[in-house]
């Protein structure tokens, strides 16, 4: 960000070196530019950016990746070499633009639509990268999404409020898609309630300048609607053929032609162990590693609670149990659903939508006038 | 036939593009001009059927056939078609425009490789009209290409002096520029602008070096390249015909690439 302001002042005081502006504000010189701004993006695409260290040592061997990643090739777009690029793009815009200038006031009326859409068109480019770089110096964005479940709040600091979710609804198609799902969200200035809106994909909650997006909703990861289980019961002659069974959640279930019963008493999306404290807890909201607490009981006796994964790889003991219990699958619980919201401020944006605009209007200009044609002729 | 109807309309479009493809060649070979008109008559059937096959698609899912690749590469080969047929009877250029069907077919086959279940039910990232503004004009845009393409294409095979079987080169460049003067703005405007404007909406940043987005602005740079050496002729038809080949390319690549380098855009 400072390379940037370091890169323009720079730039702006070669461009009074007079062979470097000479070279700046002709085509050449655009057309060089344009290349190397090709070649570093074409570099950026291939290497692929802002993975994790290991994806590269996975995709290169561990010599190149480390090298990929050391070198700064994992991070090109932010890098002082792309932005000092950019910045000498946008001199050249500018030096450019004032050669246009003077041309048009020199001309004619022949042409004269088209060459005013031209010089819009690369004038709105400086600005497009102009609000590129206001939302780069004060605009942020949260690393990663933040997830809330209802009735949680969150303090956003930078937009000086805080928000609660009320309710975060995920809505089913006859197909048994996803059709849709959104927030109701509350926002409040110190205890105060300032306004409440209800955030969808497409529809973003922008209050202070801070935007709240609705990214996938995640279903709850501390409980289910119902498990399916294969349970197989021991018998003197070993293992009896597997049984596949729905079981509610937290309600005390009977295996049917046995006196042994089950209740699964929690659920965990992304299963941990502290060993120190000899407690499981989440890892994450995601569904990484789901595993149910087990309660079983047999002639109405309570005989032992065991940790069942769905993960058939993960550690099971079913030693003294008088069945062995597999999780097979279940269905995950979107009334209880954890909302997913990306926090962003893009100061910048006004200003890009104005370039955006400028731009298309410089196109149309350029292109679908009668002088375009004339003017190449 | 089984299947529903738009994948049988999709398949009656698939054969007739075939059909005309041999027909160009069988046209590339003798030049008669019959033989020209039936490759115009099975195209257009074709066309038929392709669009009817679009508009059937859309009616029974409910939203507009822009939802995955198989749906984005049917639109694509349809609008490849309807760029060709505007210069189909434009002098000089016979050779060139018979060709329509080959490249529509191509991205055909390719469809045809992708998922083609229709879902009724679109994404909730996908509900929005800019997902019409958004991916029809970059179709659009990248079927302005596709007609430079084959024309940059044909100048890239004729020799300097004009070779006497293919189309004139200068006829034939002037074509790839025309068609990329159309082919640019939309791209920019629908491709890129757009896209930054929902993604806005939709992410909460419009631009996020998305694969996608990345390849697209390589796309938009070669493009850009092309038209700063075409206007002021600097380089030789080699070498604009050349950059309109690579650019074309890259855009195939971009189309196909969120296939297999993931990120924001991947559905399917």
């Amino acid at each position: 960000m400072t390379v940037w302001i370091v890169a323009v002042l720079v730039l702006l005081a070669a461009v009074f070196i007079r062979g470097f502006r000479k070279w700046l504000s002709s085509m050449a010189g655009a057309i060089w530019i344009l290349v190397a701004l090709a070649v570093v993006a074409i570099l950026g695409v291939m290497i692929g950016q802002n993975l994790p260290p290991e994806a590269y040592t996975e995709r290169y061997g561990s010599v190149l990746g480390t090298f990929v990643h050391r070198a700064g090739l994992t991070g090109i777009f932010t890098s002082w070499y792309f932005l000092l690029l950019s910045a000498v793009l946008a001199v050249s815009l500018v030096a450019c633009s004032l050669g246009r200038l003077r041309r048009i006031a020199a001309a004619g009326g022949r042409g004269r639509l088209s060459r005013v859409g031209s010089l819009l068109l690369h004038l709105s480019l400086v600005v497009i990268l102009a609000g590129g770089l206001v939302t780069t110096i004060f605009g942020f964005k949260y690393p990663a999404p933040v997830y809330l479940s209802e009735g949680e709040r969150m303090v956003v600091t930078e937009g000086g409020f805080t928000v609660r979710v009320d309710a975060a609804v995920t809505e089913f198609s006859d197909e048994g898609t996803v059709s849709e799902y959104y927030s109701d969200v509350t926002v409040l200035e110190g205890t105060e309630e300032v306004l409440s809106h209800r955030i969808e994909v497409n529809h973003p909650l922008v209050h202070n300048g801070v935007g709240l997006y609705q990214l996938e909703m995640l279903p709850s990861s501390t409980s289910v609607r119902e498990l399916l289980f294969g349970i197989s019961m021991r018998t003197e002659e070993g293992d009896a053929p597997l049984l596949t069974l729905p079981v509610p959640f937290n309600e005390e279930f009977e295996i049917p032609g046995t006196d042994v019963s089950l209740k699964v008493l929690e659920f965990l999306a992304d299963f941990t162990y502290d060993i120190e404290n000899r407690t499981a807890s989440l890892a994450s909201n995601s569904h990484r590693n789901p595993a149910v607490l087990v309660r079983v009981s047999e002639g109405g006796e309570f005989v032992a609670d065991r940790w069942v994964f769905a993960d058939v790889q993960s550690h099971r003991d079913d030693s003294g149990l008088p069945c062995r219990v597999f999780l097979l699958d279940y269905l995950p619980d979107f009334d209880r659903g954890i909302t997913r919201f990306e926090l962003s401020r893009q100061p910048g944006t006004p200003l890009l939508f104005f370039g955006f605009a400028a731009m298309s209007i410089g196109l149309f200009l350029t292109f679908w006038t009668r002088g375009a044609r004339k003017e190449e002729a | 036939m089984q299947g529903s109807l738009d994948m049988n309309l999709f398949w009656v479009a698939f054969w007739c593009y075939l059909a005309a493809t041999v027909g160009a060649s069988v046209y590339a070979g003798t030049r008669k001009a019959v033989v020209r008109s039936a490759v115009f008559a099975v195209t257009v059937v074709g066309l038929a059927a392709n669009t009817a096959a679009l508009i059937a698609r859309s009616v029974a899912s409910g939203h507009p056939p822009l939802s995955n690749l198989f749906e984005y590469l049917s639109f694509f080969a349809w609008a490849i078609v309807v760029g060709f047929l505007f210069i189909w009877r434009k002098k000089g250029l016979e050779l060139l425009t018979v060709f329509a069907p080959t490249v529509a077919f191509a991205m055909m086959v390719i469809a045809s490789l992708f998922p083609t279940e229709a879902s009724r039910q679109l994404i909730p990232a996908l509900q929005s009209y800019w997902l019409w503004v958004h991916v029809s004009l970059a179709i659009l845009a990248e079927a302005a290409f596709a007609v430079a393409f084959v024309a940059s294409l044909m100048c890239l095979i004729g020799d300097e002096r004009g070779h006497r079987r293919l189309p004139d080169r200068e006829l034939l460049d002037s074509i790839a520029y025309g068609a990329i003067g159309i082919g640019f703005p939309l791209f920019t405007v629908g491709a890129l602008f757009a896209g930054a404007v929902w993604a806005q909406r939709a992410w909460g940043s419009p631009w996020s070096w998305d694969p996608k987005e990345t390849s697209s602005l390589i796309v938009w740079l070669v493009y850009a390249i092309y038209l700063h050496v075409r206007r002021t002729r600097r380089g030789s038809i080699a070498l604009t015909s050349g950059l309109s080949v690579l650019g074309f390319a890259l855009t195939i690549l971009t189309i196909l690439g969120s296939r297999f380098l993931g990120g924001l855009h991947s559905y399917g």
